[in-house]
């Protein structure tokens, strides 16, 4: 199969799944995509990479570092190898999000009101008390159509044994579905025909589907009800993404000073006044959302919507005090609780956890620390972690004292082995760990998954930390329509 | 529309209006420089222009006008440096991105990448001032051309121009002032005044003068000139009438009362400036009616603020 010098230098790794190649030959979902560049010139591919990187740096789209006072926008690496799903995988994929997903919300609402999970002894009460993400201000507020994960984007990995597990489930503010649009756009320029010939399902009505729920979540009875996405201003590194789906949706990009409560209803300063504000999308972080209740020397949020968000006259978008159900050491009960409220079996699997807090397990993976991946359970972004196959013993001692110190605020995992697929770098094909993260939205009519997600690359070889904060890059992410 | 978005757009045409007017000075008095380097000071502009500058410092730099150059275009801790004003204006139009066009926005982005990079310095330095002067000035005629030729006749395009022509009468009316007081006006009645030429030429009015006055330089033409003359762009007249048109154009997307209180600021100024009678011979007269003027525009930018854009 490998005839091409281009495919025959590519090594497999020992123990890794590799999305497109299996015992030296293609996978069939990648055979039209790889029959298509095969022959093509080495040159031609080195031209589609300098392409992708002229598009994207000229649509502007970038996210911003910061550094000695000047912003520097950099563009988020792009690798113009697709990463390619099978429709039946990917339908395994759905469902296993779906129900998930579904459980997570009815968890949530439980929580906040009758709190039946604790009472009937599945998750231990100390342990969501302890959660610094679970607000006592939610309780027993009632939100619109009892939806409080609007918006999930779930990371998947993929384990040497090809199953999908979750890693975390972003109940918050989940963040990269833009550069999904703008990667599935740079792609359809990077391979003029090869999308339909593919059958590749269209990721383009994400911002539809979601302007549509935010509408639904409307209580007043006008026929345009305001919708508007909170942003927390320029200097935010996503802020090109706020930008981007404010205008795909056609909605205002408001900051926090944009919006004035009054009297328990939410407005924005125009320039024709006062007007009244109905939906919130929200990309601000609970804790800076209203400083009257949550921090107050936030200058990012509104004082008193928090007032008005349980008074039930503005809806926010992701509720507030998501963060109970993706906090790390939670993570691990999502099984049961897909079991307790769905009396369903779950579909996807979950990277075995165990908690800190638990002495003969932290015994444990003391011992053999080595082979964990040791989380924070309120940290994201690649923070907060520590990678015992890669990290010195001093690491790893000062992982010890600060487990012992506070035993509650980390978990261990086993280390799994991120799939692989090839990157095209430095003009040849090369192995590079991969993730996968679907965007789910929820609304009163249902949960959509756009077929597709961001397929975020460790670019360092070896790595396995995709986070765009830590070098990270991303692919686009073919779902192969049915097979007719 | 968004008062903080109406605030930035606004504050983008201020600062990119101020970045024409400023390097129209520098360039002004960079020939003045050369013309006559006996009688010249960089005094004035490190003054206005230098940001905070102690005596000391000023008087180490005058005679350097390379280094003064820098300072004023260039230099990243001078705030009110051509350099921080393109920024200013490019972090503004960054932040309203979904309310410029693509075209506004590629233009002041290549403007800020062109002060950025390196060439500019090369020619202060060791080159032309004045090409290096004008490649700065065609970026800025490119904005305007852009704006003008894509943005839509809505909102957005209104506190464009508010912006841009307040901001161009507080420059009329600060170099008329400033440059009036630096002039040895004392001087024998028929002999010409040379700084009346570079007033002129600092607001970019020496091809409409010499038509209209026929190269005769006295104080009375020149002050009725930068005052009166409807068919100058930086006259203070032509000014205040595109404020006021552009501002009643704004009249559906207003509160009525915020509308009528600044209707009434405006129509004031502009009649003030219409039916003032104040001589070239009395500086101390014509100073005070300048600084009169300047406090009215700064009124109605205030009240603009208060009424649109959201400042309280």
């Amino acid at each position: 199969m490998k005839e091409n010098s281009l495919l025959t230098a590519y090594q497999e790794q020992p123990n890794i799944w590799d999305e497109m190649f299996h015992a030296n030959r293609i996978r069939p979902e990648y055979r039209n995509f790889v029959a298509a560049i095969e022959n093509l010139p080495n040159a031609e591919l080195a031209r589609k990479d300098e392409l992708a990187r002229k598009l994207f740096m000229s649509q502007g789209v970038t996210f911003t570092v910061y550094s000695s006072g000047e912003g520097i926008e950099k563009i988020f690496p792009f690798d113009i190898i697709p990463r390619i799903i099978q429709h039946a995988e990917w339908l395994h994929i759905e469902a296993g999000i779906t129900q998930r997903l579904k459980a997570l919300n009815l968890f949530l609402k439980d929580i906040y009101h009758e709190q039946f999970i604790l009472k009937d002894g599945l998750i231990p009460a100390t342990l969501i008390y302890s959660c610094p993400q679970f607000l006592r201000e939610m309780m027993n507020v009632k939100v619109p159509h009892d939806i409080y994960t609007h918006i999930a984007g779930v990371d998947l990995i993929r384990d040497s044994d090809g199953q999908f597990y979750v890693l975390e489930d972003n109940l918050r503010t989940p963040s990269g579905v833009s550069y999904m649009l703008e990667n599935r756009s740079i792609t359809s320029r990077l391979y003029p025909d090869l999308l339909p010939k593919n059958n590749v399902q269209p990721v383009r009505k994400y911002p539809e589907l979601l302007f549509r729920n935010l509408l639904d979540l409307a209580e007043r009875h006008v026929s345009a009800p305001t919708v508007v996405l909170l942003s927390p201003g320029i200097y935010n590194s996503a802020y090109y993404e706020h930008a981007a789906l404010a205008r795909l949706m056609g909605i205002e990009l408001v900051q926090g000073s944009d919006l004035v409560v009054n009297n328990h209803y939410v407005y924005m300063k125009t320039t024709k006044g006062l007007q009244q504000v109905d939906v919130i999308y929200r990309r601000v972080d609970d804790e800076f959302l209203d400083p009257l209740v949550f921090r107050p020397d936030s200058a990012l949020g509104v004082p008193g919507i928090y007032a008005a968000y349980r008074k039930g006259n503005v809806a926010i978008v992701n509720a507030m005090g998501n963060g109970v159900a993706d906090d790390k050491a939670v993570y691990c009960y999502v099984p049961d609780m897909i079991r307790y409220y769905l009396g369903e079996e779950p579909i996807l699997k979950s990277v075995p956890t165990y908690q800190m807090s638990d002495p003969d397990l932290r015994k444990m993976v003391f011992e053999r620390m080595d082979k964990m991946v040791i989380k924070k359970t309120n940290e994201s972004g690649g923070y907060g972690m520590l990678i015992g196959s890669s990290a010195t013993e001093q690491q790893m001692q000062e992982f010890r004292e600060a487990i012992t110190q506070d035993p509650r605020s980390f978990i261990a995992q086993p280390i799994i082995s991120l799939s692989s697929t090839p990157c095209y770098l430095n003009g040849v094909l090369q192995p590079r760990r991969v993730d996968l993260r679907p965007y789910a939205l929820y609304g009163p009519r249902g949960i959509d998954i756009v077929p597709g997600g961001l397929t975020r690359v460790a670019l360092q070889e070896g790595s396995l930390v995709v986070n765009s904060s830590q070098g990270g890059g991303s692919k686009d992410t073919w779902v192969l329509g049915p097979e007719n | 529309m968004l008062s903080r978005v109406a605030d930035t757009i606004y504050w983008l045409a201020r600062y990119m209006d101020r970045t024409q007017a400023m390097l129209q000075v520098i360039r002004t008095h960079y020939h003045a420089s050369q013309d006559s380097p006996h009688e010249f000071s960089w005094r004035p502009l490190l003054y206005s222009y230098g940001g905070s500058l102690t005596l000391e410092e000023v008087a180490a730099l005058e005679r350097n006008t390379p280094r003064v150059l820098e300072r004023l275009l260039l230099d990243k801790d001078n705030p009110t440096s051509v350099y921080n004003n393109v920024l200013q204006a490019r972090e503004n139009a960054r932040a309203v991105q979904d309310h410029i066009t693509q075209e506004v926005w590629q233009c002041l982005n290549s403007f800020y990448h062109a002060i950025r990079g390196g060439e500019i310095l090369e020619q202060i330095r060791f080159g032309d001032p004045i090409s290096g002067i004008d490649g700065l000035m065609r970026h800025g005629l490119v904005f305007l051309g852009a704006v003008q030729n894509t943005m839509p006749r809505d909102e957005s395009y209104g506190y464009l121009n508010l912006g841009k022509q307040l901001e161009r009468a507080l420059q009329t009316t600060d170099t008329l002032r400033i440059q009036w007081a630096n002039m040895t006006t004392q001087a024998q009645p028929d002999t010409e005044i040379p700084q009346l030429r570079y007033l002129v030429h600092s607001l970019s009015g020496q091809e409409l003068y010499l038509k209209t006055y026929r190269g005769n330089f006295n104080p009375d033409s020149v002050l009725q000139f930068v005052l009166h003359n409807a068919y100058f762009t930086h006259s203070l007249r032509s000014c205040l009438s595109r404020l006021s048109w552009y501002f009643e154009r704004l009249k559906s997307d207003s509160l009525p009362e915020s509308h009528e209180q600044l209707a009434f600021l405006i129509g004031r100024l502009a009649n003030q400036v219409k039916y003032s009678d104040v001589s070239a011979r009395n500086a101390q007269q014509l100073d005070e009616f300048l600084l009169h003027i300047r406090k009215e525009l700064l009124g109605i930018a205030t009240a603009l603020g208060k009424n649109y854009l959201g400042r309280s």
